[in-house]
C-alpha cells in the first residue's frame, strides 16, 4: 500500500476522527420532544448562509417575532426553538434536518427555503413522524400526509395573475423565466390559465423562454429577442440576485416602455432596495403586502417594524403564520402534543386568521386556499414599496 | 526498522478504526449513524478521486459525474426495475465507468490544472443535463420516494439507519479492499510510474494513455457504486448534491488526507464532509466560516500542507524537484 | 449571395447581445487579469480570487451615492482594500510551497470561504444597492437601439485599462521583472528581487486589478452571496483557456466567453445553458490532445 502521509498526520487524522465520533454522541440526546415541564421542541430549518441568506432570515425572524410577541409559547407550552441551516439545498439541509429530527426530536420542523430541501427532508419526516409545517419552498409531492405549507403552491402567482393580463394587455404577452423547478411551477402557472382564456404568448415557438439557472446574469441578449417579438408585455418571475439583474437591466434596455408584470418575489423585500427607481411601476402577484389594511396586519407590522429596518416580506409572514398554525394546533393537541397528534390537529385548523387576511389549508394539497393581491412598485414617503391596487382571484385546491 | 514500527502502527489504527466503525451503530445515536452512512458513500468517491489525483497524476473535480451517474441509475433501477442491492451496485457501477468512458477523449492527453478545468466542465455539464432530463430525474427537486433497498435475493429491507449503514460499511470497505489488491499488480505500478516520470515510461514501450484510461474508467465505476450508496443512505437525489461544491470539499478532503494514499483519502473526504454537515446543524449561520478557517489552520496543522512540494498540480513547464516520497514507483520497479 | 441574403435585418437583433458581450468580456478580462499574474507569475493557484472582486463590489455599493466623487473614492478605497487583502493572502501563504497548487487550493479556499462569509456579515445577506453617477444612469441609443450608457462607458474605461495593463507588463521594469519571473523565476532570484516579495506584490496587484473590476463592474455583476463564486469561476476559465499567463490570450479569452454568454446565448437559445462549459471543455480537450501530440518523439 502507498504511503506518502507522514506518520504524524495519519495519528492526527484518526485522532481528529475519533473526535467527531466522541462529540457527536455525547451529544446524543434521548429526550422526548416534549418534556414534563410543559415545554415543547420544534425545529426550524432555514438558509442562514449561502445564496438564500436573505430568505432564510427573514424565515426564521419571522418566527421568532411571533414567539416574543406571545411570551415564547405556542399552545401553552414553553418554546424551545432549535435552529439549524438549510445552507445552499438538500445537501446541506438533509443532513441539519436529520439532526433536528433524529438526535433533537423535535415535535414539529417548519421554514425550509428550497423546495428541494423539502424532497430531500420528506424521507427522514416520514420515517421520524414528525410533521412539517413548511414556510416556504414547496415541491411536487406524492404523499402530503405530514407535509402543511403555510406559503403557496408555485403556479398559484401566475395562475391567480391571469385573468386581470387578459382583461388589461391588448396583444400577445412574452414569458420568460429562469430553469429551474420553481421557475418552470411559477411560468407554467401563468401561461396554462393565460392559454385557456384565450392568451397568445408572444415567444417565437408559444413556449416559455427559460434562462439558465443560477448562471444567468445578463438579461440584455433576452431582452433582444422580447423587443423581435413585439410583445406587449412581460410576464416574468426571478428573485434574489437574478431579480435585481433582471429588473435593473429591464429599465435601462430596449423595452424599458413595455410593461412587466411578475410574481412577486420578483420585487418583495431586500431585491426591491437593490433594485431602486428601475423597479417602479413593476406590477406584481402576491398573497401578503405590508400595507393591507386589517388588524393583524397592522399589529404584525408594527411589531415587525420595532425589531427591523423596512417592512415585513411575504417570507417573514408565512413563518409567522407557521407559528400561528402550530400555536393553535399544538394547543388544540391535547395534554400529550406528540408529533402525530399534533399532525392531527393541524388538520382540523379550518380558517386561520393572518395578516394577510384569513385563510385555511386545503385538504388535498395541504397548502393554503388564499387570496391573491395585485401590487405596484410605488413611491410611499421617501422608499419605493409594494402597494396594493386590486384584489385578484382565491386560489387554492 | 521505522518502517517496519510505521507499517505495524498504521495497521494497527486502521483496525482499531475498522473495529470502531463497526461497532459505531451501536454506541452513537440515530442521527449519527446516518450521517455516518452518508459520509460512507461520499468517502468513497473521495477515494476514486485520490485514485486520479494522487496515483494517476490527474487532479479532478470533475468525480460527481460518474457518483451522479451511479446514483441516478441506481435510482432509476430501484424504484422501476428491482430493490436488490447487488442489482443496483452494479448497474450504478456500470453507469459511472459507461460515463467515465464517455470522457476519457477529453481528459487522458491533459495534464495538471487543464484536467482539473475540464472536469470540472464535465461535473457542470452533468449537473446542468440532471436538471433538465425531468422525464428520468425528476429535475431540479430531485427524485423521492425511492423503495428501501434489500441487500441480497431474500433478505429483508434495510429499514433502519443501523441496517443501511452496516450495509454501506461492508460495500465501502469490499470496494477499498480491491482497490488495494489492484494497485499493487502490475499495473497500479505503471501508473504511479507514469505519474513521476512520463517521458521515462513512454521511452520505455509504455502505453501510458491506456494505463490513464483504465484508471480513469475504474474511477468511474468506483464513484458510481458510492452513487448507489447515497440513494440508500438518503433515499433522495436530487443534482445539488452532484454540485461543485461537493467536488471542492471532495478534492480538499483527499489532500488533507494524502493524495496518494487510498486510506488517507478516504478518512480525509470522511472528516471533511462529517464536519460540513455537522456544522450546518449546530452553528446555524456561521459554518461557512468556521469551516473556511478549519481549511486554512489544517494547511498549517497537516505536515503535508507547509513546504512539502508533493502537489501535483504544477504547470505544464515547470520541472518537479521533488524529494523521492517512499511510495513512488520508479520505471524500473514497473519492468520487475 | 449569402451576405445579400443575410441582410441588416438578420443581423440587427444581434447587434446589442454582441455590444454588450465586449462589455461584459472586457469585464471579465480586467477581473481575471490578477488571476493571470497569481498563476503565470507567482505560480499561486488563488481560490480567493472571487472575494477581492466582491470586496471591490460591496466598497462600490456602500460608498456610491450617484455622484462623480464617489465613485472616485470608492475606486480608490476599493482597490486599496482588495490589494491589502492580496498582501494578507500573500502573508497567509508564506509557508506554503511554492508550486504547491493544491495546498494553495486548500488554504485559499478556505479564505474564500470565511472571507466571504465575513463579508455578508458585514454588509447583509441582501444585495446591495449600487448607485451609478446620474449621468449614466440611463440609456442611450447605438444604432438605433437603446443601451445602457453605463456598460458603453464601461467599455471605453475598461478598453483603457487593458491597454495601460499591457503597457505597463511589456514596457516598464516591474512588468521586465514580471515577464522574467514565468520564464525563469531562479534568474530573477539571482537578481536579489527576493521571492516573497515578488508574492506580495503580484498578489497586491491581483487585488488592486480585482477590486478595480469589483467598483467598476458592480453595476454588471453586483455584489451579492454569489458574487465571489461566479468571478472566481469565469476568472478561472478565462486564465485557463487564455493559455495560464499570456495577457492577450487572456484578453481573447474573456471577450469569447463574454460573447458566448451574450451572442451565443441570443443565437443558440436552447443551447444556454451548455455553451459556456461545452465550449471549455472543448477548447481545452483539443488543446491538450495538441501538446500531447508535440510532446511525442517524432
Amino acid at each position: 500500500m502507498p504511503l506518502t502521509t507522514p506518520w504524524r498526520s495519519r495519528a492526527l487524522t484518526a485522532a481528529l476522527l475519533a473526535a467527531v465520533l466522541t462529540t457527536s454522541s455525547a451529544c446524543g440526546d434521548d429526550a422526548p420532544g416534549t418534556s414534563a415541564g410543559g415545554s415543547i421542541k420544534i425545529g426550524l430549518l432555514a438558509s442562514l448562509s449561502g445564496t438564500y441568506q436573505a430568505v432564510g432570515t427573514e424565515i426564521r425572524d419571522g418566527f421568532q417575532l411571533y414567539l416574543d410577541t406571545h411570551d415564547g409559547k405556542l399552545g401553552g407550552r414553553q418554546v424551545d426553538l432549535i435552529v439549524a441551516d438549510e445552507g445552499n439545498g438538500a445537501q446541506t439541509a438533509v443532513p441539519a434536518a436529520t439532526k433536528l429530527l433524529k438526535q433533537d426530536r423535535v415535535s414539529a420542523l417548519t421554514g425550509i427555503v428550497g423546495g428541494g430541501s423539502v424532497a430531500g427532508v420528506t424521507p427522514v419526516l416520514n420515517e421520524t413522524k414528525v410533521p412539517l409545517v413548511g414556510s416556504n419552498g414547496r415541491p411536487e409531492l406524492k404523499d402530503v400526509s405530514r407535509v402543511w405549507h403555510t406559503s403557496y403552491l408555485s403556479d398559484e402567482p401566475g395562475a391567480a395573475i391571469a385573468q386581470h393580463v387578459r382583461d388589461n394587455v391588448k396583444g400577445s404577452v412574452y414569458a420568460i423565466g429562469p430553469d429551474y423547478q420553481g421557475g418552470w411551477d411559477e411560468l407554467r402557472g401563468f401561461t396554462d390559465a393565460f392559454g385557456k382564456i384565450g392568451g397568445k404568448l408572444a415567444n417565437a415557438d408559444g413556449k416559455t423562454t427559460f434562462t439558465p439557472f443560477p448562471a444567468t446574469t445578463n438579461f440584455l441578449p433576452y431582452f433582444a429577442r422580447i423587443k423581435a417579438s413585439g410583445a406587449a408585455a412581460v410576464y416574468t418571475f426571478y428573485a434574489g440576485s437574478a431579480a435585481v439583474d433582471f429588473v435593473k437591466q429591464y429599465a435601462q434596455s430596449e423595452i424599458k416602455d413595455i410593461p412587466l408584470y411578475a410574481a412577486g418575489f420578483l420585487t418583495e423585500g431586500g431585491v426591491l432596495n437593490a433594485q431602486g427607481e428601475a423597479a417602479r411601476d413593476i406590477y406584481s402577484v402576491l398573497n401578503y403586502s405590508p400595507d393591507l389594511d386589517n388588524a393583524e396586519n397592522r399589529a404584525f407590522v408594527a411589531a415587525w417594524k420595532a425589531k427591523h429596518d423596512g417592512s415585513p416580506t411575504t417570507y417573514a409572514l408565512a413563518s409567522y403564520d407557521a407559528a400561528a398554525v402550530l400555536d393553535r394546533a399544538i394547543g388544540a393537541a391535547g395534554s400529550n402534543p406528540t408529533p402525530e397528534a399534533i399532525n392531527t390537529a393541524i388538520g382540523q385548523l379550518g380558517q386561520i386568521a393572518s395578516p394577510r387576511g384569513t385563510w385555511q389549508f386545503s385538504t388535498t394539497t395541504h397548502s393554503p386556499v388564499q387570496k391573491w393581491y395585485l401590487r405596484q412598485v410605488r413611491q410611499d414617503g421617501r422608499a419605493l414599496s409594494n402597494t396594493v391596487v386590486g384584489d385578484l382571484a382565491t386560489v387554492g385546491r | 526498522m521505522r518502517g517496519e514500527v510505521i507499517r505495524r502502527a498504521r495497521g494497527g489504527i486502521a483496525a482499531l478504526v475498522l473495529v470502531g466503525l463497526v461497532v459505531a451503530p451501536w454506541v452513537v445515536d440515530d442521527y449519527t449513524t446516518s450521517i455516518l452512512a452518508r459520509t460512507l458513500a461520499l468517502a468513497l468517491v473521495g477515494v476514486s478521486v485520490a485514485l486520479l489525483t494522487g496515483v494517476a497524476g490527474m487532479p479532478t473535480l470533475g468525480q460527481t459525474a460518474p457518483y451522479a451517474a451511479g446514483a441516478y441509475a441506481c435510482a432509476v433501477v430501484g424504484s422501476r426495475v428491482s430493490d436488490v442491492g447487488v442489482v443496483q451496485l452494479v448497474v450504478a457501477a456500470a453507469a459511472g465507468a459507461l460515463l467515465a468512458a464517455l470522457t476519457v477523449p477529453l481528459v487522458v492527453h491533459a495534464r495538471g490544472v487543464i484536467v482539473l478545468m475540464i472536469t470540472l466542465a464535465i461535473g457542470e455539464l452533468v449537473v446542468i443535463v440532471l436538471g433538465r432530463w425531468r422525464s428520468v430525474t425528476g429535475g431540479t427537486d430531485g427524485l423521492a420516494g425511492i423503495p428501501a433497498v434489500r441487500p441480497f435475493w431474500g433478505f429483508p429491507a434495510l429499514a433502519s439507519d443501523q441496517a443501511r449503514y452496516l450495509y454501506a460499511l461492508v460495500v465501502v470497505a469490499t470496494l477499498i479492499g480491491v482497490v488495494l489488491v489492484l494497485l499493487r499488480t502490475r499495473a497500479g505500478l505503471v501508473l504511479r510510474a507514469g505519474r513521476d516520470d512520463e517521458t521515462r515510461l513512454r521511452a520505455s514501450g509504455h502505453r501510458v494513455a491506456v494505463h490513464l484510461s483504465g484508471a480513469h474508467i475504474a474511477a468511474g465505476a468506483i464513484a458510481g457504486a458510492a452513487g448507489s450508496l447515497l440513494v440508500v443512505a438518503q433515499q433522495y437525489i436530487s443534482p445539488a448534491d452532484f454540485g461543485f461544491d461537493t467536488s471542492a470539499l471532495l478534492l480538499l478532503g483527499v489532500v488533507i488526507g494524502g493524495t496518494a494514499s487510498v486510506g488517507g483519502a478516504l478518512v480525509g473526504a470522511a472528516l471533511v464532509i462529517a464536519v460540513r454537515d455537522w456544522l450546518f446543524g449546530v452553528l446555524p449561520g456561521h459554518a461557512p466560516l468556521v469551516l473556511g478557517a478549519l481549511f486554512v489552520a489544517t494547511v498549517y496543522l497537516l505536515p503535508t500542507g507547509v513546504n512539502r512540494a508533493r502537489g501535483r498540480l504544477r504547470p505544464r513547464d515547470a520541472p518537479a524537484h521533488e524529494p523521492v516520497a517512499h511510495d513512488q514507483a520508479t520505471v524500473a520497479e514497473a519492468h520487475r | 449571395m449569402i451576405a445579400v441574403a443575410a441582410g441588416t435585418n438578420r443581423i440587427d437583433p444581434y447587434l446589442i447581445p454582441a455590444l454588450d458581450g465586449v462589455a461584459y468580456g472586457l469585464l471579465v478580462f480586467v477581473a481575471a487579469s490578477g488571476l493571470v499574474f497569481c498563476f503565470g507569475v507567482a505560480n499561486i493557484l488563488n481560490l480567493a480570487h472571487g472575494l477581492l472582486y466582491a470586496i471591490g463590489g460591496y466598497t462600490a455599493a456602500a460608498l456610491l451615492d450617484g455622484g462623480w466623487a464617489s465613485l472616485g473614492l470608492a475606486l480608490a478605497v476599493g482597490v486599496l482594500a482588495a490589494a491589502a487583502a492580496g498582501v494578507l493572502l500573500a502573508g497567509l501563504l508564506t509557508p506554503v510551497a511554492a508550486g504547491n497548487h493544491l495546498s494553495q487550493a486548500l488554504l485559499t479556499f478556505g479564505v474564500a470561504l470565511a472571507g466571504g462569509s465575513l463579508l455578508v456579515a458585514g454588509f447583509g445577506p441582501d444585495n446591495p444597492q449600487v448607485r451609478v453617477p446620474a449621468a449614466l444612469e440611463g440609456s442611450v441609443m447605438v444604432a438605433g437601439h437603446r443601451y445602457a450608457a453605463y456598460r458603453l462607458v464601461f467599455i471605453v474605461v475598461a478598453a483603457v485599462l487593458a491597454l495601460a495593463l499591457y503597457l505597463v507588463v511589456r514596457r516598464t521594469r516591474a512588468g521586465m521583472l514580471v515577464r522574467a519571473a514565468v520564464d525563469d523565476p531562479e534568474m530573477v532570484a539571482c537578481l536579489g528581487v527576493s521571492p516573497a516579495r515578488i508574492r506580495a506584490g503580484v498578489l497586491a496587484a491581483a487585488g488592486a486589478l480585482a477590486g478595480a473590476a469589483g467598483v467598476l463592474g458592480a453595476p454588471i455583476i453586483g455584489p451579492g452571496t454569489g458574487t465571489a463564486d461566479t468571478v472566481l469561476l469565469l476568472s478561472l476559465v478565462v486564465v485557463v483557456l487564455g493559455g495560464l499567463g499570456s495577457m492577450a490570450g487572456t484578453l481573447l479569452a474573456a471577450l469569447a466567453i463574454g460573447e458566448i454568454q451574450t451572442l451565443g446565448v441570443a443565437l443558440l437559445p436552447s443551447a444556454a445553458p451548455f455553451l459556456l462549459f461545452a465550449a471549455m471543455a472543448a477548447v481545452l480537450a483539443v488543446r491538450a490532445r495538441g501538446l500531447a501530440g508535440r510532446w511525442r518523439p517524432a
